[in-house]
C-alpha cells in the first residue's frame, strides 16, 4: 500500500503547478483511446475484428500519415468477455487508471448500456458503439455507430411493403436485446401499414436445433420471413428451410446479419436470399474507401481477411480522424464533440457523403441485396431512413 | 500477536480508500461481494459436501430484488433493500431446498445448474418487473440522510456487511445449529443416529447459504449500477465454484483468500484480451496440482511445518477453521 | 401442426439428441473410472474436430479420413491430458480435479481462438442436406445418419464393455476400484483408456454435429446439454446416458411447439427438476446406498 497522503498531496501540487490543465488522455505527441470488447465468449470473433483488425487498422495508416495534428493514435483494449458487470470494471479501468480520452467501439448491448451512466456523469464521449438498440440515442456524450433497429426496420418493412408488395410477415428473433429492439421496430413499421407480423419464433444464443422454429413459422405461411439473428443460428435457419423444402417464403436478414461468414455457412442454401446491408462488400467493392481499406489490410494484416466487422471498425477510426481533425491543435472532449457535430457531406469513401446533425447518429441509410451465385448482389441504391 | 495482526488487517481495509484510487476502491467492493458469495456458497458445500451450480441464479434473485425495492420506493433506507435481498433470496433457497433434499452429488449439482437458467429465463419474462432484456438500472444506495453515490461511501457499505457477514460465519460454528451442521458434515448417518434432523438441518443450509448470495446480490446491485441478465450466466455460478475450492473447502478465511484471488486474476487479465481465459485456465490448473485442497491448506501445512508438527493425515484436510 | 412437419420436428430432436448421448456418454466413461466430472469434455471435442479439420482446408481427403484424424487426435488428447495433468493431480480431491478440468476447458477454447480464430466454419457432412421424402413425410439424411452412427458407435461401446477384456477391467474399476486391483487389473491403465475412449466418443460426436450447428470455439459448450443428458438418465449408467440424451433433444423441440415462449427455453431444466424430484437418481440411475 502506498503512503496515504504523499499522493494526493503531490497530485495537488502538479495540479496547481500546471499552467492549463491539457485533456485527459491527450498529450503533444499522444492520443489515447481505449475500449471494453469481447476477446472471449459468445462475440469473440467480433470483438477481436472491430478492435485490433479494424480501429486499429485506421489509426496505423492515420498515424504513418504523421497522425492528427502531430498526434499519434494509441488504442488499449480490454475483454469482457460480453459481462456487463466486466465491461464496467473495464471502462471504470479505462477512464481512471489508463484516463483515455474517449471510449471506442464497445460491443453487445448489455455491456455498452451499463456503462452509459458512468461515461456521461464523467464526461468521457462513447464513440460508435457497435450495437444497434435504441437506448444510446440523444445523448450528448454518445455518436451511435451502427444503424439503430428503428431505422433499419422502417427502410426494411418501406422496402417491402411499398416497393415490393409484400403483406404477410413472420420473424425468427435471437431472444436478447438485439432481437427484441428489433422485433418492437417491426411491430411498429408494419402498423403504420395496416399490417403485423402473422408468426413471431424465437432462440436462444447457441441453440443447437432450430426445426421446431422453422416449422411453426412455415404453417403460418408467410411471403417474407425475417431473420434477426447472428451469423451461426441464421446459417442454420436457413439450412433447415432447405431441409423441410420450403420454398415460398422470401428469407430476408437484418443489418447486423448480412455478412459473408453467414453466406459461407450457409452454403447453397443461402441461394435467393435477400436482406438489408448496412455496408458495401468489403471484397468486391470498387468504392475507393473499400479499395484503400483492403490496401491497408494487405500491409498490415496479410494474414486477416477483409469482412464487414474489420470495414465497420476501419470506418469509425477513420471517423474519429476526421473528428479529431476538425477539432483543431487543441482538443478536447468537448470540441470533439462539437466538431464530429459539425462534420458535413465528409467523404469517406465508403459509405454516401456523411453529415452529422445534432442527433449524433453517424450511419442512417443501408442498402437491399439479393444472394445470387453466393455473392451478395446489390438491388438498390443507398435507402433512407429519415 | 493474533489480534495485532486482525488490528492491522482492519485499520488496512478502513484506510483503503485514502490510501488507494479510485478504481481500487471498486475493484476492492467488488471482492467483498463476491466473498460474502464464497463464504454463503461454502456454508453449503462445507457443511454438506455438496457443490451448488447455481448461485449466480440467487446472486441475481437477490440483486433484484434490491434494485426493485430502492427503485419503487425511493428513499428507502439501503439496509431495508438489503434485508429484502436477503429474504427473499432466503426464502427461494428454502423453496429449493426441499426438494433438493433428497439430491446427493452430481443430481444436486445439476438440478442447481438448472434453477440457474431457470432464474435468468424468469428475469427475461417478468420484464414488466425486471426491464427484461433491456437491463435495469439501479438508483443509488440511500442511508438516512446520506445518499450513498461516490466508490468510497459504497465501500464502506460493502465492508460494513461483509465484516457483519464474515462474523456471523466465524461464529456459526458455536451455535447449536452450527454445531448440528458440523456433525452433519462428518456423518449424515451418525447425526441422525444422535437425533439431530437432517432434513431440517440440510434444508437450513440451504437457505443461509441462499440468505449470504442474497446479501452479496444486493450489494453487487449498487456496486455495478446495472443489472441485466446476461451478468448471471452459468459461468459465474462456475467462478464461485472454483473460488470456494480455490480458497479451501468449509474454511471462511479460504473462501475470503479464494473470492479475493479470482477476482483480482479476472479483473488484471482483462489487458491480454484473447489470452485471458488460456491464462486464467492455467493458473487454476497449476493451483490445483500444486496446491491440492487449495489456499487454506496450504497455509495450514505450511502453519504446521514452521511449528515442527509432523504433516498433517490426509482426510482431514477438510476442517472448518 | 401437421403429423409429417411433427416427425421431421422429432426426427431432427432425436439426432441433436444422439449427440447429447454421445457427449453424456464420453462424461459417463470418464466419471466412471476416476469419479471425475470432466468440465473440458466439450472443449476436447471441440479441438479434436478442429483437428480433423485443419488437414481437410490443406489436402480435401475423403471425410472417412478426416474423421480418423479427428479420432487419432482426441485419443492423442485423451492420453496427453491423463498423463500430463491429471495423473500429477496426486493428493487431490475430486472437487480439486473438477477445478483443474474447469481450468483445462478454458485453456482449450482460448487456444482454439488462437489457433483457428473465434469464427465459424462451415465442416463438411456425410450426408445431404435435402429432405428425403417418404409420402407427405419428409426427412433430413443428415438426421437419419447422425442418428444411424450414433446407434453403431453405441452398440459398438456395448460390445466393448461386456465382450473384452479391457471393457470389462473397465467396468470392474468402476464398481469397485480396490477389488479391481486385487484380481490384478491396472487400475491405471483403466484410467488412462478411459481418458482415451472418452476422448474419442466425443470426438466422433464432434465431427457428426460439427456440419449442423458449425465448427467454432464455442461448439464445445454441447457438454452443458451432455451433463444434463447424463444425469437426466441417472450419471455413471451408460444406456441411462442414451435415454437422457433422446428425451433432452426431442424435450428441446417439442417445447418451442407447444408451449408459450414465455417458458419454452426453460422446458429442458424444468423436465431435469422435475424428473430429479420424482427419481432422485435419474431414470435409470441408482441411489447409492450410505455406508455407515
Amino acid at each position: 500500500m502506498r503512503s496515504g497522503w504523499l499522493l494526493p498531496l503531490l497530485a495537488l501540487v502538479v495540479m496547481v503547478a500546471a499552467p492549463a490543465r491539457a485533456e485527459q488522455g491527450v498529450t503533444d505527441t499522444e492520443i489515447l483511446l481505449g475500449g471494453s470488447n469481447s476477446f472471449s465468449g459468445p462475440l469473440a470473433f467480433t470483438g477481436e475484428q472491430i478492435t485490433k483488425f479494424g480501429v486499429d487498422l485506421g489509426f496505423k495508416a492515420v498515424n504513418d500519415g504523421g497522425g492528427i495534428h502531430g498526434r499519434k493514435v494509441r488504442t488499449i483494449w480490454y475483454d469482457d468477455g460480453y459481462k456487463p458487470q466486466d465491461a464496467v470494471a473495464n471502462t471504470r479501468k479505462l477512464v481512471e487508471q489508463d484516463q483515455v480520452f474517449a471510449v471506442i467501439i464497445p460491443q453487445g448491448a448489455p455491456p455498452v448500456v451499463a456503462t452509459l451512466e458512468y461515461l456521461e456523469q464523467n464526461r468521457v464521449p462513447l464513440l460508435f458503439p457497435y450495437q444497434s438498440s435504441t437506448v444510446t440515442r440523444g445523448r450528448h456524450w454518445v455518436f451511435q455507430g451502427m444503424t439503430m433497429s428503428d431505422r433499419s426496420s422502417r427502410m426494411m418493412i418501406d422496402y417491402l411493403v411499398g416497393r415490393r408488395k409484400y403483406r404477410k410477415f413472420a420473424a425468427l428473433y435471437q431472444d436478447d436485446e438485439y432481437g427484441k429492439s428489433f422485433l418492437t421496430a417491426f411491430e411498429k413499421d408494419l402498423a403504420r401499414h395496416g399490417l403485423r407480423l402473422l408468426a413471431v419464433e424465437s432462440v436462444k444464443r447457441g441453440v443447437t436445433d432450430v426445426s421446431a422454429q422453422i416449422a411453426k413459422l412455415h404453417t403460418a405461411k408467410p411471403e417474407v420471413t425475417f431473420l434477426v439473428l447472428v451469423p451461426g443460428p441464421g446459417a442454420q435457419a436457413l439450412r433447415e428451410r432447405q431441409k423441410i423444402g420450403w420454398t415460398d417464403t422470401l428469407m430476408v436478414s437484418t443489418g447486423p446479419l448480412t455478412d459473408e461468414r453467414y453466406l459461407s455457412l450457409a452454403g447453397d442454401a443461402a441461394e435467393g436470399v435477400e436482406g438489408l446491408s448496412l455496408w458495401p462488400d468489403p471484397l468486391t467493392s470498387d468504392l475507393p474507401g473499400v479499395r484503400r481499406y483492403r490496401e491497408h489490410m494487405q500491409n498490415y494484416f496479410p494474414r486477416n481477411e477483409p469482412n464487414r466487422y474489420s470495414l465497420a471498425g476501419y470506418f469509425a477510426a477513420m471517423l474519429f480522424a476526421e473528428g479529431a481533425t476538425r477539432a483543431g491543435a487543441r482538443l478536447t472532449r468537448e470540441s470533439l464533440i462539437a466538431a464530429l457535430q459539425s462534420v458535413k457531406r465528409w467523404e469517406s469513401g465508403i459509405l454516401p457523403p456523411l453529415t452529422i446533425g445534432p442527433d449524433h447518429e453517424t450511419q442512417k441509410q443501408a442498402v437491399w441485396v439479393r444472394v445470387e451465385r453466393g455473392r451478395f448482389k446489390q438491388l438498390t441504391d443507398w435507402l433512407k431512413s429519415e | 500477536m493474533r489480534l495485532l495482526a486482525l488490528a492491522i488487517g482492519a485499520a488496512g481495509l478502513l484506510l483503503w480508500p485514502w490510501a488507494a484510487p479510485r478504481y481500487f476502491v471498486f475493484l476492492a467492493s467488488l471482492i467483498v461481494v463476491n466473498a460474502i458469495v464464497a463464504i454463503g456458497l461454502n456454508l453449503l458445500s462445507g457443511y454438506t459436501n455438496q457443490l451448488s451450480f447455481g448461485h449466480a441464479g440467487f446472486l441475481a434473485v437477490g440483486a433484484y430484488t434490491a434494485a426493485i425495492v430502492a427503485t419503487r420506493s425511493p428513499g428507502v433506507p439501503v439496509v431495508v433493500a438489503l434485508l429484502a435481498a436477503a429474504l427473499v433470496t432466503a426464502a427461494v433457497g428454502l423453496l429449493l431446498g426441499v426438494p433438493c433434499l433428497r439430491l446427493e452429488g452430481l443430481y444436486l449439482a445439476m438440478a442447481t445448474l438448472a434453477f440457474g437458467f431457470v432464474v435468468v429465463e424468469a428475469i427475461l419474462n417478468l420484464d414488466g418487473l425486471t426491464r427484461g432484456n433491456d437491463g435495469l438500472r439501479v438508483p443509488a444506495a440511500r442511508l438516512g440522510p446520506w445518499v450513498l453515490a461516490t466508490d468510497t461511501a459504497r465501500y464502506y457499505l460493502v465492508l460494513a456487511v461483509g465484516a457483519v457477514m464474515v462474523w456471523a460465519a466465524g461464529n456459526l460454528a458455536r451455535t447449536r445449529t452450527g454445531r448440528a451442521l458440523l456433525a452433519l458434515r462428518e456423518s449424515e448417518v451418525a447425526a441422525q443416529a444422535s437425533g439431530i434432523h437432517v432434513a431440517r438441518y440440510k434444508t437450513l443450509a440451504f437457505a443461509i447459504s441462499a440468505l449470504y448470495t442474497g446479501v452479496a446480490g444486493g450489494l453487487f446491485a449498487f456496486v455495478v449500477g446495472f443489472l441485466s441478465p446476461d451478468a448471471f450466466d452459468v459461468f459465474l455460478s462456475v467462478d464461485f465454484v472454483a473460488m470456494i475450492i480455490l480458497g479451501g473447502l468449509g474454511s471462511v478465511p479460504g473462501s475470503v483468500a479464494g473470492a479475493a484471488v479470482l477476482t483480482v486474476l479476472n479483473d488484471s487479465l482483462a489487458g491480454f484480451q484473447n489470452y485471458r481465459p488460456l491464462i486464467f485456465g492455467a493458473i487454476l490448473i497449476a493451483s490445483m496440482l500444486f496446491m491440492p485442497g487449495g489456499i487454506a491448506s496450504a497455509v495450514r501445512r505450511l502453519r504446521t511445518r514452521w511449528a515442527g508438527h509432523p504433516p498433517m493425515a490426509p482426510g482431514s484436510r477438510r476442517g472448518l477453521e | 401442426m401437421t403429423i409429417a412437419a411433427l416427425v421431421h420436428v422429432v426426427v431432427s430432436g432425436l439426432a441433436t439428441g444422439s449427440i447429447y448421448a454421445l457427449v453424456a456418454l464420453s462424461l459417463v466413461i470418464v466419471y466412471n473410472a476416476t469419479r471425475t466430472l470432466n468440465f473440458a469434455q466439450g472443449e476436447m471435442l471441440m479441438v479434436s474436430t478442429f483437428a480433423g479439420f485443419t488437414v481437410y482446408a490443406h489436402v480435401k481427403l475423403p471425410l472417412v479420413v478426416v474423421m480418423l484424424i479427428a479420432v487419432a487426435a482426441a485419443a492423442l488428447l485423451g492420453w496427453v491430458i491423463e498423463r500430463v495433468i491429471i495423473r500429477h493431480a496426486i493428493g487431490a480431491t475430486h472437487f480439486d480435479v473438477l477445478i483443474i478440468t474447469l481450468g483445462l476447458s478454458l485453456v482449450l477454447r482460448s487456444a482454439a481462438g488462437l489457433a483457428w480464430t473465434h469464427d465459424e466454419f462451415p465442416f463438411p457432412s456425410f450426408f445431404g442436406t435435402r429432405p428425403i421424402v417418404l409420402g407427405p413425410v419428409r426427412v433430413a439424411p443428415v438426421s437419419l445418419g447422425i442418428i444411424g452412427a450414433s446407434l453403431a458407435l453405441m452398440l459398438g461401446l456395448w460390445a466393448l464393455f461386456t465382450r473384452t477384456r479391457l471393457g470389462r477391467a473397465m467396468r470392474a474399476v468402476a464398481q469397485n476400484q480396490r477389488a479391481a486391483r486385487l484380481v490384478g487389473i491396472s487400475v491405471e491403465r483403466v484410467y488412462a483408456a478411459s481418458w482415451i475412449l472418452a476422448s474419442v466418443v466425443g470426438a466422433i460426436a464432434g465431427v457428426l454435429i460439427a456440419p449442423v450447428v458449425f465448427l467454432s470455439s464455442q461448439m464445445g459448450l454441447v457438454a452443458i446439454n451432455g451433463f444434463i443428458a447424463a444425469v437426466l438418465g441417472g450419471f455413471g449408467s451408460m444406456p441411462g446416458a442414451v435415454v437422457g440424451g433422446m428425451l433432452l433433444g426431442v424435450i428441446e423441440n417439442l417445447a418451442p411447439l407447444y408451449l408459450p415462449s414465455s417458458i419454452k427455453h426453460s422446458v429442458p431444466f424444468l423436465a431435469l427438476i422435475a424428473i430429479l424430484l420424482i427419481r432422485p437418481g435419474g431414470m435409470l440411475g441408482r441411489v447409492a446406498r450410505r455406508k455407515v
